[in-house]
Order: structure tokens, then sequence, then C-alpha cells
């Protein structure tokens, strides 16, 4: 055979195979982005999910980490306070909403994005630069866990009934060093946040529609496409919708902050002081000379979001009705949501020092509306955007 | 969805195509100009016995032969067949620095090194070479920088026989006129046209294997596997997909995924001199079993360049779709750039050497372009299907000087009908070795 035919064969014989194998191949079920449903937890996991549900480690003797995170809310409070009670009597108000920490095993230490965009951090200011280092700060706030010091956390620890075990994993000696063994304790904590698929279990119906298993409803659909729609609820800019080109599902977070100007919240006894103001992200102490920053929290992951209770850092609303409402009417109609000066004008973003009201995002789409302006959803296309959310709720079951 | 009905755009290319066959047959010239055309004949052919001589001396002395592919060059090497022997290594390099002024939002006028190349060949014996090119668009590459730095082509040739030849490695898909000659002095215009960047992803290359085979008759027919797009990368938050659907999903052979492979064939006819009449054809899935289905993306397309005397007349046409958008929208909906269904372009153009002298040439040239880069959807459902794209058109009317063979200045004025705060004035400089 000439050298031209059997070039020619061989061409076609390894065309036909290629063809053959990329058609026949079949549709294969997209790359989960979830971890085994069963799996083992390291030792060091299971201690932590020990130390999670024990009430012992507090002031109080009845408050865990679980009583405000807990796992049918999202890992959230499953009351509707808007801030959480703690300290020794339970009776101390927190100074924000107890959020969700749920996903939190993608999220990084803070910093500063090459454009400048605060990015990462945990607690609602990013002032934790871990799990681990987020886990000690309840332990030893006075209006949380109120425990006095490490040496007496440790000490509650020390009682424990898996105070053995823990001397197993981390040295028998451990308890001898009390600095030590708070650290493990809170590196426990870590290790169980983000080994427990628990905690980020992408079991959500969304998470079943981008695997290809389940259809979305038509008033979920419509919901999506306002979500992700740059003129309408551009609620992407901040919570990704779209699966990543590596396969990696979205977060609905992009970890930055943002500057609301979430109304006032008159429930917090903090706020009965006309002069106290809780600045966020410009009023951590390593971050000084940022006055730009006053008044930015953190974008939270919106899964779950419909199993929360309450929203926003300062846990001023109830509803995610309120919620998305606030958000296309906040401009539109300020006097529904800001209290009036006595002239009858509005105080707008009355949570704020009116010289930090520049602050407040005004440039993008929903909230770039004047008085007056038509919002940029209407109120059944809110009521789309919520049937949506309330598909990113893990534990969905077909 | 569109019914077939002839388009203005096809009749259109019928009838240049119908032109350039007609015209063949009824040329009308001068006396002057035939004994001119004459000369310049008998000049090319007795340079052509010149090299023939060389080259039979050449083989003479080596017992192997070396015969030259009449296949597309990629890259335009300095192999003067004059020099008594070759060196091994080949340094080429091409290069453009453009400068873009639109008339209507002068603010955002630019000048750009948008372009500098350099490669190699290195042969390594009579019947192999290895083809290298190493580009850097935008001047200054880094973390903060606009710059891009690539490996544009990086593949081994060799010559089974006079007529076949196989290539492996990062190669140029052979599509349209543009891809394989796209140094600036191969074509007219300071930038290149949008129907072969926008529709082709010049300049486009893949990794894989290839066959060429050159004939005698003038039919050069190319054919291989390669990797395929990846229809992950689909950014639907960001314009880049409408600008160029290909572009924004092609992999560069960059840690390509490459479970899906694309196949493709190219044929070109060079049988009458100064005519090139030719066609290819792209095709693969390219979900890697990454998304919820399978998606082919499929582009062909249809060129011919005539070059009777002074003129330079050519046009392209070439025609993209992708599969399965439907499913692969479904989780994007109301993200303002979904993945369209088809795409496609053409442009008719025509270069005339107005003045030549010595080595310095000027000519004017006009070119008339329509694409779309989202011609139509999959639906999606009622309120979520995107409305297709409208078509621009874009023309162009300019001149290249060539100062010698291979540098060439360059102007041009476009007029969009669409964007038409995109018309605008350019100045080009290119050179190429």
């Amino acid at each position: 055979m000439s050298i031209q035919r059997w070039l020619g064969g061989a061409v076609s014989a390894m065309a036909l195979g290629v063809l053959g194998a990329c058609g026949g191949g079949g549709g294969d079920a997209a790359s989960s982005a979830s971890l085994p449903t069963q799996q083992t937890m390291s030792a060091q996991a299971q201690l932590g999910e020990r130390i999670f549900s024990d009430p012992s480690l507090s002031a109080s003797g009845r408050q865990a980490c679980a009583s405000c995170h807990v796992e049918t809310s999202g890992h959230a409070p499953d009351n509707d306070l808007s801030v959480q009670l703690g300290g020794p009597l339970l009776d101390q108000q927190g100074k924000r909403s107890a959020p969700s920490i749920n996903y939190l095993s993608f999220d990084t230490a803070f910093f500063f994005a090459p454009d400048g965009t605060p990015t990462g951090g945990f607690f609602w200011d990013g002032r934790a630069a871990s799990l681990q280092d987020q886990a000690a700060q309840p332990l030893l706030a006075a209006n949380e866990m109120a425990n006095p010091s490490k040496a007496d956390v440790v000490d509650k620890l020390s009682h424990a009934a898996y105070a053995e075990q823990f001397k197993q994993v981390f040295g028998a000696d451990i308890f001898s060093r009390p600095d030590d063994a708070f650290d493990r304790l809170t590196l426990a904590l870590q290790a169980y946040q983000r080994e427990d698929t628990g905690f980020r279990g992408f079991t959500s119906k969304y998470d079943e529609f981008l695997r290809g298993n389940v259809t979305l409803s038509d008033q979920e659909m419509r919901g999506l496409a306002l979500f992700n729609n740059p003129a309408k609820g551009n609620c992407q800019a901040c919570h990704p919708s779209a699966k990543a080109a590596d396969g990696s599902f979205p977060l609905f977070t992009d970890f930055s902050y943002d500057n609301l100007g979430v109304p006032r919240n008159t429930a917090l006894m903090q706020n009965n002081d006309a002069g106290f103001y809780d600045l966020g992200l410009c009023e951590r102490t390593d971050l000084p000379n940022r006055p730009d920053l006053c008044g930015a929290f953190k974008v939270p992951s919106l899964r779950n979001v419909a199993i929360r209770h309450v929203y926003f850092h300062n846990g001023r609303f109830k509803t995610l009705k309120d919620v998305v409402t606030f958000y296309v009417q906040r401009d539109t109609n300020p006097e529904k949501w800001y209290p009036l000066n006595p002239d009858g004008s509005v105080k707008k973003f009355d949570d704020l020092p009116v010289q930090y009201h520049a602050n407040v995002n005004t440039a993008e789409v929903p909230y770039n509306r004047q008085p007056g302006d038509t919002p940029a959803l209407t109120d059944a296309e809110v009521d789309d955007v919520i049937a949506f959310l309330q598909t990113l709720t893990d534990g969905f079951r077909r | 969805m569109h019914a077939a009905r002839p388009s203005p755009r096809k009749t259109l290319l019928a009838l240049s195509l119908a032109f350039i066959a007609s015209a063949a047959s009824a040329q009308t010239a001068t006396e002057t100009e035939l004994a001119r055309k004459l000369d310049q004949l008998a000049a090319e052919l007795a340079a052509v016995k010149a090299q023939l001589a060389q080259i039979q001396k050449e083989r003479a002395a080596q017992p192997a032969a070396a015969p030259a592919v009449a296949a597309a060059p990629a890259a335009p090497a300095a192999t003067s067949s004059a020099a008594p022997s070759q060196p091994a290594t080949v340094l080429t390099s091409y290069g453009e620095i453009n400068y873009n002024r639109p008339t209507r939002a002068s603010e955002n006028a630019q000048a750009d090194v948008r372009r500098f190349v350099l490669g190699y060949q290195h042969r390594f014996d009579a019947k192999t070479k290895v083809v290298t090119e190493l580009e850097v668009e935008h001047a200054v590459s880094s973390a903060d920088d606009p710059g891009e730095v690539e490996v544009e082509q990086a593949y081994v040739e060799h010559q089974f026989t006079p007529t076949w030849a196989a290539r492996a490695g990062l190669f140029l898909i052979p599509a349209g006129l543009l891809n394989e000659n796209h140094e600036p002095t191969s074509f007219y215009g300071v930038e290149r046209n949008f129907v072969e960047t926008a529709i082709i992803p010049s300049t486009w290359r893949e990794g894989g294997v290839q066959i060429v085979g050159a004939f005698d008759n003038g039919l050069t027919v190319q054919g291989g596997i390669t990797t395929s797009f990846d229809l992950t990368k689909w950014d639907a938050t960001s314009t880049e997909g409408r600008e160029s659907p290909l572009g924004s999903i092609h992999q560069e052979m960059a840690l390509a995924k490459a479970r899906d492979l694309a196949v493709f064939g190219a044929v070109n006819w060079r049988g009458v001199p100064g005519l090139l009449l030719g066609g290819s054809l792209f095709t693969g899935n390219a979900t890697h079993g990454q998304a919820t289905t399978q998606s082919r993306v499929t582009l062909w397309d249809l060129h011919a360049r005539w070059t009777p005397g002074r003129w330079d007349l050519s046009s392209v046409y070439s025609r993209g779709t992708i599969s399965n958008t439907a499913a692969l929208n479904a989780t994007l909906v109301g993200n303002p750039t979904l993945i369209p269904k088809s795409f496609d372009g053409w442009y008719v153009q025509g270069a005339y050497k107005a003045w030549s002298h010595e080595d310095y040439a000027l000519s004017p040239f006009v070119r008339w372009e329509q694409f779309n880069t989202a011609r139509s959807f999959d639906d999606l459902g009622p309120g979520l299907t995107p409305e297709a794209a409208r078509t621009e058109r874009v023309v162009t009317v300019g001149a290249n000087f060539q100062v010698t063979p291979q540098i060439v200045v360059k102007a041009d004025y476009q007029r969009f009908r669409e964007n038409k705060d995109l018309n605008r004035v350019n100045l080009g400089l290119g050179w190429s070795f």
C-alpha cells in the first residue's frame, strides 16, 4: 500500500476513534463539589465536634458554640433575636448578629486585593485570620461565653467527658500547659468545621440544578434570571452564582465587604446611646486611618439564607421579603426604612455618622436610584428572587 | 429560529466569486501593460531558473531529498535559496506597533506595541525542523500590566515524502486567510479584520498532530487531531464572549483540558497562479465531562484570494455553531453574555498597488465586513432567552505602504454601523522577517 493511502487510512481511523470516543462517552454528571457523604473525621475534628456542642465551656454553663450556631438553621441562630444573649447569666446582648458559619472553610485571612478591595477574614469585620483564630474570641468575650481567661476554659475542658480523648490526641501533659491546650482546643474546632460536610454540604436544590439532576420551577428560574441580571437585581455582583471554570460550585459570596447603609436597629441596647455607632471594618485596630471603610461589613454567603432568621450585621431585618425589598427600595422609598427627622425629612443612613454617609454604596445596581424612581425589582419580582433564594437551602430531597 | 432564505451576505459572496471567475477570462489591458507584465514574468522566470539550478546542485551534493513543502508557511522564515547553504537555526520575528484614535471618543485614543514576536526555526536535517514563536502583547507583561506573553507555535515538522509531511506540537489551525499568515506584512489595514478575530479567533493555535499534503496540481490538504475549546471557561458576567465567542473559550494549550479532542481539515487550491480557493472545518466537543451536557463546537470557513496584476482581492466567510447551549445556559440565565448557538461573518476586500518604485509600494484598499457574534440563541423559555445580537458592519478604507517587502506602514479609517463610538483612525508600523 502506498504511503499516502496508509497515512490517509491511519488518519481516518484515528479520527473515527476520537469521534467515537467523544460521541459515545455519554453526558457525565458534572463534577460534584461535595465530598464523600460518609466520611470519618480526623481525631482532632472529632474532638472539635464534642467541644462545639459542649455548654460547660461557658461561664453560664449553658452556652456552647452550637447554642448560637444551630445546624438546622444553617449554623446560625434558630431564634429571631437580632443579637444573641450571652454572659454569665445569658442576659448580655451581643454587639452584632451571630452569622452562619457554613462554607467558611473557603474563606481566607483578610487581605486587600490588587485593586484595593478588602477581602477575606472571619467575623463581620474580618478581624480573625482563620477559623481557629475566630473560635477563640466567643469563648473569651464577656457578652458571649464569658470565660475570664484561657486558663479558665482549659480548666473546664479538663473536666469534660472527653478530657481523656483530648489528652490522647494532644499529649498526656497537655492540661499542664494551658496556653497550648487552649490553642489545641481552637485547632480542634477549626478541624471540625473544615472536615464535617455539614458545614459545606452543597446539597441544595440549586446544587442539584447545577449538576443537571433537577430543573428549577418557572418562578425559581425567573428569580435566578433577576438575581443574575446586572440591570435588575445584580445580586451576583457580590453573591456569585455561577460554577467556576475549575468546576467549583458557587459560594454566593465573594468574601468582600460592602456598606449598605442598613438602618439602625433600636432593639440593640448599645444603640440607646445616640453617639454609638458600629463602624465595622474601620474599627479594626490593625486598619488604622481608613475612614473610607467605615460602615463596611462582610458579604455573607447566601447559601441557606432562607432558613436564617435575622439578616445583616445588626439583625435589623427578620424576613427575606424585607431584605430584598430594602435593597431595591432603599433609595426610591427611604421613608419606609429610616426614621424621620423633626423637620419631616428622612434620616437616611441613620446608623452611620454623617461624615461616613459618602461611604455607602450608591453606585451599583440596585441601589443607584433616586427617591421617586422605579425600584429595580417589582414586588412580584422580589417574590421571584426569594423563591430562587429558597433553592439555596442544603438538604434538598427530590 | 430563522427560516432558510437567500441571505444578502451569501448572495454577495456568490457574486464576488462569479465576478472573479468571469474576469479571469475577460482581461482588458493595453499593449504597454502587457509588455510590462511580460518583462516581469521573464524576470521572475529567470530567478526561478536560478533557484532551481541551485537546488539541483545541492541535491546532487546531498543524497537526501529535501523538497520545500508548498503548504501555507507558519512564519515567513528567511530561507533565501540564493545562499550556498542554509543556516540550521533561523531567527524569525514580527512586530506591530499601532495607534488607534476613535473619532467620536478621542479620549480613548491608544498607542500600543500590539505584538512583538520572536521565533526560531531549527532544521535538524533535510526533512525535519522545529518551528517556534513567542509573543509579547502590549509591551509589558506582569501582574499589574496589561501585557501577555505566550507561546504561539511550537511544533516539529517532518517531511515523509515530497508530498506528505506531519506536524506535531502546538501549531496554527489552517482556517481563513489570516490565521496561518498573520504577520503585519501579509494583511491590509492596521488591525486584523473582525471576521478573522471575532469569528475565527486568530491567532488560533491548538496542540496535536497534523498531516500536510502538498500536491503538484496546487492542492494542499491538511488534517489533524488537536485540543479543543473549553466551554466551562465561558464567563457569562463579562463581555468577552460577546466580543469573540471562540476567543473567550480557546485554551492555547495552557494546562488545556483535553478529555475532548477536535478534528480539523483544510483544503487549499492554488492551481491557477494568483488564485487561492480554500476552506476548512474544525469540530470538537468542548465540555470535557465537566458540564451537565456534552456540547460540540464547530467552525468552518470558505476563503478566496485572487491577485491579478496589481489587484489583491480576497473574501472569507466563516460560521461557528455550538450545540446543546440551552442546557449550558440554563444555569446562567439573566447574565449579560450567554453562550450563542451560532455566530458568523464575512468580508470582501480589494486592494490595488497604485504606485511602486523599486521596493516601495503603495496599496490602497477597501474592506467591507459583516459579522455577528451571537447570531442566534437556543430557546430558554419566555423572558429568559437572550435576543440575538445585531450584525455589525465595518467598512475599512486605507492603504498599506511597503517600505521594503518586510516592512510596512499602514493607515486606515474604520466605520462601524452599530457601535459608532468605535469609528476610528488607525496608524500602524509592522515588520516581519
